[in-house]
């Protein structure tokens, strides 16, 4: 196992309120390769869960544990190993992109900050590769991101992410903010790049058709809690937890006779 | 976090500015026309005494008529600009670039640091900065130079306190997040990514302030601890002439002027630059 969470345990001070517990004993782990599907409605703790394999915060209990180093209390050599090993894409493609930096910029820090590519015309090709791969245009390298939509957003913060060749790829809804054209767009491009390199994701969502074309196995979370995880034949073809049951009906169905169905249904049972 | 750059502005011709932002922003470029181009047009009998011609009143010969020396007021407000809103530049600049220092050192540092270095601004802000100044200035021995070095000492908490929080605010946008996830070093952090973006607020500060200096750095100078006569500095030129307040009232009252109206050109300046970059205070 590449990645492993174990017990993790979260609380957030929120004074003068007592504090709020968001994970209650989440563990989950991540193969090689392989694509997992973390979902939940909002305030389940999907994104605490993100911040905290970052390593952006501290849990308070459980261990995260990356190809043998304990992430939580990493420091020096090894944070900064996890640090290139590791990437997130954010939700958000406005706010996630510095705006005074441009494309190139953003593009090259990794390769700049983990010393990938030592010299400045050879960091320039690195990127000019990256963004071919990930499909935006290499002469748009002197750009800032104000002048890109969110999509091309996007696809720059995942190539921003994809260059200094990570092996797990945090994805913590990359797609909620964009426009349904353009999701499919970047699933694609996600799943493309997980095939290409043989990365693993790790795909936080709430959209629960998106995380079924993606990923093999889906950990289902509600209000901080591990309630159900396994493969995807599993999860959608058989769920056990009423909450999974709630949460897949609760996916639109482009069929009125599903729907009319649906609604009998939730007639006969109020 | 609101995404950047988003004009809200209705469009309107050209720059859109009202005649009041107008004039002000033409007065502050006259200002600095006469700052750069004065000192070149001007007499050299600037600094020459003429006794026979001394005190005489405003007339055509003499715009602003001509003090004890006999020197002409007018070239001689035409020649002090440059040293005022030169030394005036330098003051605010010297203590921007130290408040920023301060700041960027106490976000990136660890964190006794930073509450060292902003319990220090807090001493700093809570002593009267003029008196200190002149305090510096005194005992450095009175000269422009000591006025500005003692100015820049004591200038610079306001700014480095208003970064420091700006910067506090910048800290929890995504994108900072995103760069500590990319492994980037906390200097690096503070200084391509939260201070780039913190800056914003110190352009506005920074012509306000420009206001303020002349005025202070002018009262230096008056009192006597700043530019020292001969100098055609605004304030020392009042200083020597206030001995004929009653008698030649021109002698204070255009260099006077010139401090007044250039104080609150930079001062509206500031304020039109804020109010340009925050939409919400329009129409105040």
């Amino acid at each position: 196992m590449l990645l492993s969470v174990d017990g993790l345990c979260k609380t957030y001070a929120s004074f003068p309120n007592p504090p709020v517990q968001v994970l209650h004993d989440v563990s989950f782990g991540l193969d090689a390769g392989q694509a997992l599907g973390l979902v939940g409605e909002s305030g389940s703790g999907k994104s605490t869960i993100a911040k905290c394999l970052m390593a952006l915060t501290r849990p308070e209990q459980g261990s995260i544990t990356y190809d043998g180093t304990d992430v939580v209390r990493a420091r020096g050599a090894d944070l900064l190993r996890f640090r290139r090993d590791v990437q997130m894409v954010f939700q958000d493609p406005y706010g996630s992109l510095n705006p005074r930096m441009t494309v190139e910029e953003l593009v090259g820090e990794g390769l700049l900050v983990h010393r990938l590519e030592p010299t400045p015309a050879a960091r320039r090709d690195r990127v000019a590769e990256i963004l071919r791969t990930v499909g935006l245009n290499p002469d748009d390298r002197g750009r800032y991101p104000r002048s890109f939509s969110g999509g091309q957003r996007q696809r720059i913060a995942i190539a921003r992410a994809l260059a200094v060749q990570p092996r797990i790829l945090v994805c913590d809804e990359p797609v909620a903010a964009l426009d349904v054209s353009v999701q499919a767009q970047v699933i694609n491009l996600l799943q493309d790049m997980q095939r290409q390199f043989g990365l693993a994701i790790l795909f936080i969502a709430h959209d629960l058709a998106v995380v079924r074309h993606l990923c093999e196995r889906i950990v289902v979370l509600h209000k901080g809690r591990v309630v159900e995880q396994g493969t995807r034949a599993e999860i959608f073809g058989s769920p056990r937890e009423a909450y999974t049951r709630a949460l897949l009906d609760a996916v639109p169905v482009p069929d009125p006779a599903v729907g009319r169905a649906r609604r009998r249904q939730l007639q006969h049972q109020s | 976090m609101s995404a950047p750059a988003v004009s809200v502005r209705a469009p309107r011709a050209g720059l859109g500015l009202s005649a009041f932002e107008a004039s002000v922003i033409g007065l502050v470029v006259l200002l600095l026309a006469v700052a750069v181009v004065g000192p070149l047009v001007a007499p050299e009998s600037v600094y020459r005494s003429d006794i026979a011609n001394a005190l005489l009143p405003p007339g055509a010969g003499h715009w602003f008529g001509t003090d004890d020396q006999g020197r002409d007021v007018f070239w001689r407000l035409v020649v002090g600009a440059r040293t005022t809103l030169l030394s005036a530049f330098l003051v605010v600049t010297l203590y921007s670039l130290i408040g920023v220092a301060v700041a960027t050192i106490g976000a990136a540092g660890p964190r006794w640091l930073d509450e060292t270095l902003m319990r220090i601004t807090d001493i700093g802000l809570a002593l009267p900065g003029m008196v200190v100044a002149l305090g510096f200035a005194a005992a450095m021995g009175p000269s422009l130079r000591s006025a500005i070095i003692a100015m820049a000492i004591t200038g610079w908490p306001i700014t480095a306190r208003l970064l420091r929080g700006i910067m506090r605010q910048t800290m929890e946008a995504p994108f900072v997040a995103g760069a500590r996830a990319l492994g980037v070093s906390r200097w690096r952090l503070m200084t391509c990514h939260v201070l780039p973006n913190s800056l914003d607020v110190l352009i506005v500060k920074w012509a306000g302030d420009v206001g303020t200096t002349v005025l202070v750095l002018a009262s230096l100078s008056f009192i006597g601890v700043g530019a020292q006569p001969p100098s055609a500095e605004w304030g020392a030129t009042i200083a020597g002439a206030r001995g004929y307040v009653s008698t030649a009232w021109w002698t204070v009252v255009m260099p006077g002027a010139a401090v007044a109206i250039t104080s609150i050109a930079f001062g509206l300046l500031g304020e039109i630059i804020q109010v340009r970059r925050d939409p919400s205070l329009r129409g105040n």
